[in-house]
């Protein structure tokens, strides 16, 4: 990682103050298509900074609760799913799932429609103008109005997600659990050359194209780089590191592991989302207490 | 352990007795259609080893359709290509890799895919039970057009060898792959991942994940449609597809794959016409239908057929 900028801290508070200043305003829409006798789904729209008006999909389990709870944090990803592609419906039955689109995917992609590849060059000359200052903005934003809904077991949040989800347990407080995949903000720079696959091949194909501004760049990612953020993020992870060979194995994740104080467990993709998928859904039941976590598998993975 | 899969997986889907007229009827209105292809030198993109272009292209309903295009920076006068497909949820990638190694390539966005969406924009989830009661204006039938008038594209091309056209793509890049093929002779080679869109009917009962399940959410709310919406998926399913390819073909299913149900996969490679057909599943592995693994043997299927390598 480049040297932590001395503003850091500023610059984080700085943003969330600014996230502070617009309310939420909630609205909140029952969508009878995509509920169940288990569980009733809401789209909802709210505010975030700029303002920016964001969309996401609440799902609530039938029942009394409290429940435990999933958030899923933007992706980068045009496509905004209500829970992510292959895992069992039967999940909302046992967990609330809140899914909020960032500026820039589907259905929150007016003014702002984001491109991919593009979402993670946009702006990046400036750290202050840089979509990934909104998108985690947006993605706080979401936490704290999960963490408002009366139906949840506030000791069973786990935040689901790649980088942003990890940036938003640090920013803010709420997350018990992180599940993450990092992918966008892990000495980007710098691993970035070793690689032609999007998303880090966007930062090749920006910097060939205007290299007088590598150093603008670096200077921008070093706002966002996860080790500066992983000190305070206390909640227990799950990190999900690629496969022993790949850009973002466990070997080279080490810094990152090293550095976050709270309890990790690393799971080094098998290269299979069977196996995979079934760790993270197994790990996520046991931490949130749900012992018959079976019947919410995917009928293909089950014993 | 899961439960092992039937590989004699028998799909309920029966093909219509009009099937041929309506899908030839569907052509007639496409060739009616210039193509006005539109190619746009994309220099961010563009490397010292690949050419990147974005190209645009009218389809179906007048419906303008978006593609990344890729060629290798040094290539022969006429060489081979590939269309590339995409999955339902995924953004079509920059086909960068297929470029180095040999291939003219077309990762093709069809309609209501970021950039194809300006003129049909259903959404996701919505686009699988998008007018679902009428095959004449479902979804797909625009959207099968616009994977298929890729190959039109291809032939345009002075670069490109039309002798030497294959066709990839995984879960629905998977289906789309197995129409393409059977209705576009001039594809030479096919390879099909965890095709989606097989097996249709059988899938919402053999799983319960997004996005089959949009049709069972469909269902749920409207169960006296049950009828009209299997009479227009006979019309889509890849199974009545099937048996009309005739190009080498390889398929490859995960045998734990939660998306698209190994069963289906079974049930249509069963069905596939060609002799030179190849299925291969992956035991231990989901969606991803082994990929790590099976991409070696993709490239091997394409060198052998495109780029003439034994």
């Amino acid at each position: 990682m480049d040297q932590l900028p001395r503003n850091f801290r500023e610059f984080w508070q700085e943003t969330l103050a600014g996230l502070a200043r617009y309310p939420a305003c909630p609205e909140l829409e029952a969508i009878p298509l995509r509920s169940t006798a288990f569980a009733t789904l809401y789209g909802l729209r709210l505010t975030s900074i700029g303002p920016y008006r964001l969309f996401g999909y609440l799902s609530i389990p039938t029942g009394t609760g409290p429940f435990p709870a999933i958030y899923y944090s933007p992706k980068y990803q045009s496509v905004h799913e209500i829970i992510p592609q292959g895992t069992a419906n039967l999940q909302r039955s046992r967990y609330i799932t809140f899914s909020l689109a960032g500026r820039g995917q589907r259905n929150a992609d007016t003014p702002y429609a984001a491109m991919f590849p593009g979402l993670l060059t946009e702006g990046i000359d400036d750290p202050t103008a840089y979509i990934f200052r909104g998108i985690i903005a947006d993605s706080v934003r979401g936490l704290e109005f999960l963490l408002t809904r009366r139906e949840l077991d506030p000791t069973r949040v786990v935040v689901v997600g790649n980088d942003v989800a990890l940036i938003t347990a640090a920013l803010t407080g709420g997350a018990t659990h992180v599940v993450a995949t990092p992918a966008l903000f892990y000495k980007t720079a710098e691993l970035a050359v070793r690689t032609q696959t999007y998303p880090l091949e966007e930062i090749n194909d920006y910097l060939r194209m205007f290299p007088a501004r590598a150093e603008a760049v670096r200077r921008t990612l070093a706002y966002y780089d996860l080790c500066a953020f992983a000190p305070r993020i206390a909640a227990p992870t799950l990190l999900m590191t690629g496969a022993p060979g790949t850009v973002l194995d466990g070997q080279a994740l080490k810094p990152l592991i090293d550095a976050l104080p709270g309890r990790v467990t690393v799971h080094e993709s098998e290269q299979s989302l069977y196996r995979d998928g079934l760790y993270a859904e197994q790990w996520m039941a046991a931490q949130c207490g749900i012992g018959d976590s079976q019947s919410i598998l995917p009928e293909h993975w089950r014993d | 352990m899961p439960k092992a899969v039937s590989t004699d997986y028998q799909s309920r889907v029966r093909k219509p007795d009009d099937f041929d007229a309506f899908w030839q009827d569907v052509l007639r209105q496409a060739a009616a259609i210039p193509l006005e292809a539109e190619v746009v030198p994309d220099p961010l993109r563009t490397s010292n080893d690949v050419e990147v272009f974005e190209v645009f292209y009218t389809s179906l309903d007048h419906v303008r359709i978006a593609s990344w295009y890729c060629r290798p920076a040094r290539r022969a006068d006429r060489s081979p290509a590939i269309m590339l497909l995409p999955g339902y949820q995924m953004d079509p990638p920059i086909p960068k890799e297929w470029a180095r190694k040999g291939y003219n390539a077309l990762s093709v966005a069809p309609r209501g895919k970021l950039r194809s969406n300006r003129q049909f924009n259903p959404g996701y989830p919505n686009l699988l039970t998008h007018n679902i009661v009428d095959r004449h204006t479902y979804a797909y039938r625009g959207f099968y057009v616009d994977a298929w008038r890729g190959i039109d594209f291809l032939l345009s091309r002075p670069e490109v060898d039309g002798t030497r056209i294959g066709v990839a793509g995984s879960s629905q890049g998977g289906g789309l792959a197995i129409t393409t093929a059977a209705m576009r002779p001039e594809v030479r080679a096919a390879a099909a991942g965890v095709p989606y869109l097989c097996g249709i009917m059988d899938a919402i009962e053999l799983t319960h994940t997004y996005p089959y399940e949009e049709i069972n959410d469909y269902l749920r709310l409207h169960p006296e449609r049950r009828t009209e919406v299997e009479t227009t998926l006979a019309y889509f399913d890849g199974i009545n597809f099937a048996e009309r390819i005739t190009c080498p073909i390889v398929v490859n299913i995960g045998l734990q794959d939660n998306v698209c149900p190994p069963e289906t996969g079974y049930a249509l490679f069963n069905r596939i016409g060609a002799r030179d057909k190849q299925l291969d599943p992956y035991d231990g592995h989901g969606h991803d239908g082994g990929r790590s693994r099976h991409g070696a043997i993709v490239d091997r299927f394409f060198a052998q057929h495109l780029l003439n390598e034994r």
